[in-house]
């Protein structure tokens, strides 16, 4: 067989990977496809090279500025890919069978959110050697302690979970021990699936709590719940909230690139009535917390919340757009079943809700280093140097090309035969 | 971890600095990067990329310059730098109530730049270099850090090390006196250092004219900032106040 | 992280973060270890060609799952849940005893296609026919037949080798195409077809066999007539398909006209290989 396949063309090659009655656009055109986003993963790749061997200086982070793009964008991609936890949860354990057609896209999504974060942060810290001494020798009152534990352990069970996607692929499955253990892992799915829920739950609101517990920064600082301040729970509900309108949105996406149907106009309605319910909820209490902070955090700290709203680019404004713009309305469109069926609204109302939580973490990373905390300090700017833009986009570029390949190679959406055979059929 | 078997009773350190005398010179800042071996500043630093444990504010006040040195607090109640660090790189040493920060630990994960309200903290954006023959004058007491790590101001716990072994040497027990580098070389003599459980010192640092800077957050500084302006001391509370 | 780790302390905060990340490591890795176990014990056990065929049934869409009942009228929009075995199955069963299978000519003609009712059929196109030894033959089917082409190239098991209803058992091999075939009923492999046989496979039959699960008589009709649609329909999927009949009847070579995908397609489409 290895020298059959050395001797026929790449193009048939490819196709015996390709799942039987799933088309797939030409290898020449996928090839074509790819290539952009090879480039700019080879380019983000030089940019973090540049910061892994000469140091930090070529971002555009300071000694004031400690935080930047790369935190923003972890916190986000990390919210974003909490679909794959909720998801599952929802599929195994809750037993909402719909959401099958959408858990393999969700995982990979996970997957490359969580994996593409993890390579962001070994950039961004200082000594990314020197990682193992936070397992080792933990300080355990730290959120950031619990996120490093949780996140590691999450991307190791968001591995396992795609590991029967990969032994699903075509040619793999004819090796029979492949077959028979991608068919015993998945049955023991389950358990995946709780303990993915279990550290999801606290990483996403230890990344929360990472700001929620700065009680030098009374922007952020909040009050709470034992040892979690009210972000750690604003997080988790908000992180689950955007997840399914981000499985909705890339599955859209997908459709539209692809230009075929993936998941049955059920599977949408399902995630977007998920996401408006808890986008509601998230508005709800996320309003509660803020007017605690104004009249009662705040204040008692000895900073006015009205202060941190003058003299600078981040007016009320960001308040409002936070809460109302990509809160309240995308949680309207998302509930109401009749909006929610036509297509067009729900892909807006799963945008704005992605928008919302992005705009959330930006507030807490960018805004708060943004805001000075003495007295006679000023408003800080930073922007983000071309090594930080390219080691992100990176990140992007490879996320774009595992789901791309998994796309093309893998099962991501189960129902997509079924839906080009209901199609022919009528 | 630091041993909290040490010899009781503890000092706590702290200092008054006294902005009336300060014009601002930086004198109190270049002693300081001498003395713990503090590189100078790569050609491409900025004053928020480089390094400094001290740095002089300028603050305009009806007219006036008024100068106000910058270092670490060395908070002492809910020290926000310390319960952030993933790998107990920041330390409180109770003997003295110095916030340590250990660079050999340090991630540079800067979650701790951070959490400081004081902006106190530095991290090494660069690899550390000195001019030829510079490191001659490396002080040989305090370690010099490395790239993507972050340092900040120990009041001169290099000092306080040879003071303690001094004071050992001499079979005394106790909190030792000593004076860290900006004291020292501070020529109006703005910067006072002492022990805050002395009573004598601590009366000093209660007087009336006296205020810490951020003092709402409830994070303990252990530097208190003197002047006879009222108005002044209400300029730099003002977040308290307003 | 250990108690003679520096740092390590024995608060309450400590211990119970690190019992909850080593509760889940352990957990995480005894699922792994459970499932490699379990994978190692099927080799043992030959549950293998079992699980090869469920996990294919498991990936068929709903429409190429419908029960045999579904066709025939009896059960409108019945989907099968257990792989096709209708040995163990209560429903089929029942309907058995309310309509008992009514006796049909030898021939049954399906848009050109005479099936000869003598044999029993399986849902992967084989068919199993018994001789007057005791022993069966197994062969494909026309519509696979049609779709092997004129000369085919298959592997087949060697004499001796035990085989298992609805597991893989031989492979058909075309020029840009590869099938496996499901194997009809249980048996132990007795000989191999000399070529040009329109036969593949000689089985000893087991002694518990049941061929409750087989297609027959009547209900033929019915199954070739949608097997035929589904051929169209899966071939369908391309542009400038190929018309499956010639003038009424299913051309003899239905690869001839075909892509190697599209022949892909209809082989995993007729041979239920996924």
């Amino acid at each position: 067989m290895p020298s059959a396949l050395a001797s026929a063309p790449a193009a048939s090659i490819d196709r015996r990977f390709i799942n039987r009655g799933a088309s797939r656009s030409t290898l020449a055109r996928f090839s074509l496809w790819l290539l952009p986003w090879f480039g700019l993963l080879a380019l983000g790749a030089y940019a973090m090279y540049l910061c892994l061997s000469q140091g930090l200086f070529h971002t555009n982070m300071d000694n004031r500025y400690a935080f930047g793009l790369w935190i923003f964008l972890d916190l986000t991609i990390i919210a974003l890919g909490a679909g794959a936890f909720f998801t599952g949860f929802l599929l195994y354990v809750l037993r909402n069978k719909e959401l099958k057609a959408v858990i393999n896209s969700a995982v990979v999504i996970g997957l490359t959110c969580y994996s593409g974060a993890m390579v962001v942060l070994a950039v961004d810290v200082g000594q990314p050697l020197r990682a193992w001494f936070t397992y080792y020798h933990p300080n355990v009152h730290s959120m950031l302690t619990e996120v490093t534990f949780c996140i590691t352990c999450y991307l190791a069970v968001l591995a396992i979970e795609y590991v029967p996607l990969v032994l699903k692929n075509r040619q793999l499955k004819l090796r029979p021990s492949f077959l028979v253990f991608e068919w015993e892992l998945h049955k023991l799915m389950v358990v995946f699936a709780l303990v993915g829920t279990l550290l999801s739950f606290f990483h996403q609101g230890s990344l929360g709590g990472l700001f929620g517990v700065l009680r030098g920064r009374p922007f952020v600082f909040r009050e709470g719940f034992a040892i979690w301040p009210s972000t750690f729970f604003l997080f988790i509900l908000s992180a689950m909230a955007a997840g399914p309108s981000f499985v909705a949105l890339t599955t859209w996406l997908v459709e539209k690139l692809a230009r075929r149907r993936l998941i049955q106009a059920a599977v949408y309605d399902t995630l977007g009535r998920i996401s408006g319910k808890l986008l509601l909820a998230y508005v709800f209490l996320k309003t509660i917390d803020t007017l605690l902070w104004i009249n009662q955090t705040a204040p008692g700290r000895g900073f006015p919340a009205h202060r941190f709203y003058l003299e600078s680019a981040f007016g009320t404004w960001m308040l409002f757009a936070e809460i109302v713009l990509f809160g309240l309305l995308p949680a309207a469109i998302l509930i109401r079943p009749s909006w929610r069926a036509r297509r067009g609204a729900l892909i807006t109302g799963a945008i704005l809700a992605c928008l919302g939580v992005t705009l959330n973490r930006f507030v807490l990373t960018i805004q708060t280093m943004a805001l000075p905390t003495l007295p006679f300090d000023r408003f800080l700017y930073y922007s983000p140097s071309w090594q930080e833009y390219a080691a992100f986009g990176a990140i992007i570029a490879y996320a774009v090309l595992v789901y791309s390949f998994s796309y093309r190679y893998l099962t991501l959406f189960p129902q997509e035969r079924e839906l080009a055979l209901s199609s022919k059929r009528s | 971890m630091i041993d909290t078997r040490k010899p009781a009773p503890a000092a706590r350190y702290g200092m008054i600095i006294d902005l009336d005398r300060c014009n601002g010179c930086g004198s109190c800042s270049v002693a300081c990067a001498v003395e713990n071996n503090v590189p100078p500043p790569h050609p491409k630093a900025t004053t928020r990329t480089g390094l400094n444990w001290l740095r002089v504010f300028r603050v305009e006040h009806e007219g006036r310059d008024a100068f106000i040195p910058i270092s670490c607090m060395q908070c002492g109640e809910e020290t926000p730098c310390q319960s952030v660090c993933p790998q107990n790189a920041v330390a409180i040493d109770p003997a003295t109530g110095i916030v340590g920060q250990i660079p050999e630990r340090c991630l540079g994960c800067r979650y701790c730049m951070a959490a400081c309200p004081y902006q106190a903290r530095a991290f090494n954006w660069w690899d550390p270099q000195w001019p030829a023959g510079f490191e001659l004058t490396l002080n040989p007491e305090v370690g010099v850090r490395q790239r993507g790590t972050v340092e900040k101001c120990n009041f001169c716990h290099g000092r306080w090390h040879a003071a303690r072994q001094q004071a050992a040497a001499n079979g005394e027990n106790g909190p030792v006196s000593y004076q860290p580098a900006c004291a020292e070389a501070c020529p109006a003599q703005a910067i006072a250092f002492g022990d805050l459980n002395q009573s004598e010192f601590a009366a000093k640092a209660a007087g009336h004219a006296c205020f810490r800077l951020l003092d709402s957050l409830r994070t303990g500084p252990k530097i208190v900032y003197k002047t006879s302006s009222a108005s002044l001391r209400n300029a730099l509370q003002e977040s308290r106040h307003a | 992280m250990f108690p003679w780790v520096y740092g390590f302390q024995w608060s309450f905060g400590y211990v119970l973060f690190l019992g909850i990340f080593f509760a889940v490591a352990a957990v995480v890795v005894s699922t792994l270890i459970l499932a490699a176990w379990r994978s190692f014990s099927a080799f043992r056990r030959g549950r293998v060609p079992l699980i090869q065929w469920d996990s294919a049934f498991h990936d068929l869409p709903p429409q190429e799952r419908a029960c045999r009942h579904d066709f025939t009228g009896e059960l409108s929009g019945r989907v099968c849940e257990r792989g096709f075995d209708c040995r163990e199955c209560a429903t089929h069963a029942k309907l058995l005893q309310v309509h008992p299978p009514e006796p049909a000519p030898d021939l049954i003609e399906v848009s050109g296609l005479a099936i000869p009712t003598d044999r029993l059929y399986h849902r992967g196109h084989t068919w199993a026919q018994l001789q007057p030894d005791g022993s069966y033959l197994i062969g494909l089917d026309l519509i696979g037949r049609r779709l092997a082409g004129a000369n085919p190239t298959f592997t087949l098991p060697t004499p001796g080798t035990p085989i298992i209803a609805n597991s893989p058992a031989l492979s058909l091999h075309r020029p840009g195409a590869e099938a496996r075939i499901l194997a009809p009923i249980d048996g132990i492999v007795l000989e191999t077809a000399p070529p040009n046989s329109n036969w593949l496979l000689r089985l000893k039959p087991s002694p518990f066999l049941s061929t409750r699960h087989l297609l027959s008589g009547s209900e033929l009709r019915a199954w070739f007539a949608r097997e035929l649609d589904r051929l169209q329909l899966a071939l369908s999927a391309g542009e400038g398909a190929p018309s499956l009949a010639d003038g009424g009847v299913l051309v003899d070579d239905l690869a001839a006209g075909c892509t190697p995908a599209q022949l892909d397609t209809l082989c995993g489409a007729i041979f239920l290989d996924e």
